[in-house]
């Protein structure tokens, strides 16, 4: 069998990616990404014995994900205030009540920029939703495991983050257009 | 169902998370939806825009080697780790290559799977409802221009009575993401549904039998022809053979 060393390099090493840019989505700088990751890399390491064998990308995102929120709540503490869960019906939703949907949307017209901007721009726990969906292509089932929520609760941000970034992006794409002075 | 619960379903249903036969009720409603079928579109955009456009951070080259620590070797074997990543990395090559290879040769059914899941629904749909035939008539020159007049092409429609294939009539179906041409045959008791659309290349003839129905499909003369039908395989490729005659016949 295997030593303890070689399946951790075998299972968790080849998803440094995924974990670098999970990591680097949430923190929004490469230094940061890379302290944490390397963090988590570390914890994943002592919690092996924990890992049930499977797909270990899963489960090595739920650490990195958890390094990244200890370190925003370290560091950027402003991230993470507001009423900004789901279950709450907080300010955010009556604002956006009236806004208007994604029907408005100009996806021709988007560019990487602007794209990578409004993602940031999304609330950590938004952000990570999609980040998880499009980027790595997870199953909801895998993504509730990553955030540690049912999957009920995977639905209704990845539903709150699709809203909010067509959102923003139309913002922008109205913003930038050369005749939008009305 | 509240707006709610179904704009999470459409999204569900986008994201590929929905089991076969919610997605085939789902696909049945959108088939008569107009405004659930833009909505599924504007939910396709934003994914792609954001699969396309977002930047993907790879792990920079020095942070391999910064996790390497995280799991210290026994001295001995210290000066190897360069080594082992290097083993490591080209097996990673080696497994990614092999990967896409059979990806490819996975996928490529994938797509008509899903189509095959189409029409099946589309089948079953239409013979539980009573939605079987929108235009009833067994000649080939009142179904024809009844389906020209609603599609962007023209489907060869032929009556094989005397084969013991009634033409029975056709109707419009949503197939592809397409709408498309059904013609229903009548063997004794059995309903055969012909779905047809265009297609670029001929392809030769595939069977395959799926909760208990028989498909057979095949591409002839510009057109793409999708059969279903509770009737057995054999006289179900006997109506596929006089299909695919007539598409070859100029």
């Amino acid at each position: 069998l295997p030593d303890r060393q070689t399946r951790f390099e075998q299972a968790v090493v080849p998803h440094l990616d995924a974990a670098y840019n999970l990591a680097r989505w949430l923190t929004r700088n490469d230094h940061d990404a890379e302290d944490v990751v390397q963090e988590a890399y570390l914890r994943a390491f002592r919690f092996f014995d924990g890992f049930r064998g499977g797909d270990a990308r899963p489960w090595l995102l739920a650490i990195v994900r958890n390094a990244c929120f200890t370190w925003l709540r370290d560091n950027r503490p402003a991230e993470l205030a507001g009423p900004l869960d789901e279950h709450g019906r907080d300010a955010l939703d009556s604002a956006e009540a009236p806004g208007p949907g994604p029907e408005a949307l100009a996806l021709g017209k988007l560019d990487r920029r602007m794209l990578n901007e409004a993602l940031a721009a999304l609330p950590a726990q938004f952000r990570e939703a999609l980040i998880l969906r499009e980027l790595e292509d997870l199953s909801y089932k895998e993504i509730a495991r990553v955030i540690d929520a049912p999957v009920g609760t995977v639905m209704s941000r990845l539903a709150r983050a699709r809203r909010l970034l067509a959102q923003s992006l139309r913002v922008i794409a109205v913003a930038s257009e050369p005749g939008a002075h009305r | 169902v509240k707006p709610d619960e179904a704009a999470k379903l459409l999204a569900a249903y986008v994201d590929g998370q929905l089991d076969a036969a919610r997605s085939a009720e789902l696909e049945a409603h959108l088939a008569e939806n107009a405004a659930s079928r833009a909505a599924c579109e504007r939910l396709r955009g934003l994914s792609a825009a954001i699969r396309d456009h977002a930047t993907y951070h790879a792990a920079p080259a020095g942070l391999r080697a910064r996790i390497a620590p995280a799991a210290p070797r026994r001295p001995t074997a210290r000066r190897t780790v360069f080594w082992n990543f290097a083993r490591l990395g080209a097996s990673f090559a080696g497994v990614a290559l092999l990967t896409w290879a059979v990806a490819i040769a996975v996928l490529r059914p994938g797509a008509d799977d899903l189509i095959e899941r189409e029409v099946l629904a589309g089948h079953v749909r239409a013979t539980l409802g009573n939605r079987l035939i929108d235009v009833v008539s067994s000649d080939q020159h009142t179904v024809k221009p009844w389906l020209s007049a609603r599609l962007n092409f023209s489907p060869p429609v032929n009556d094989f009575s005397g084969q013991g294939f009634e033409l029975a009539g056709g109707r419009i179906d949503y197939a592809g993401g397409q709408p498309v041409a059904v013609l229903v045959y009548k063997r004794r008791q059995h309903v055969i549904d012909v779905f047809v659309w265009p297609a670029a290349a001929d392809s030769g003839a595939r069977r395959s039998e799926a909760r208990g129905f028989n498909v057979e499909q095949f591409a002839r003369g510009g057109m793409r022809y999708w059969l279903v039908s509770d009737l057995n395989s054999n006289e179900l490729d006997d109506l596929a053979q006089l299909l695919a005659s007539r598409a070859a016949a100029p």
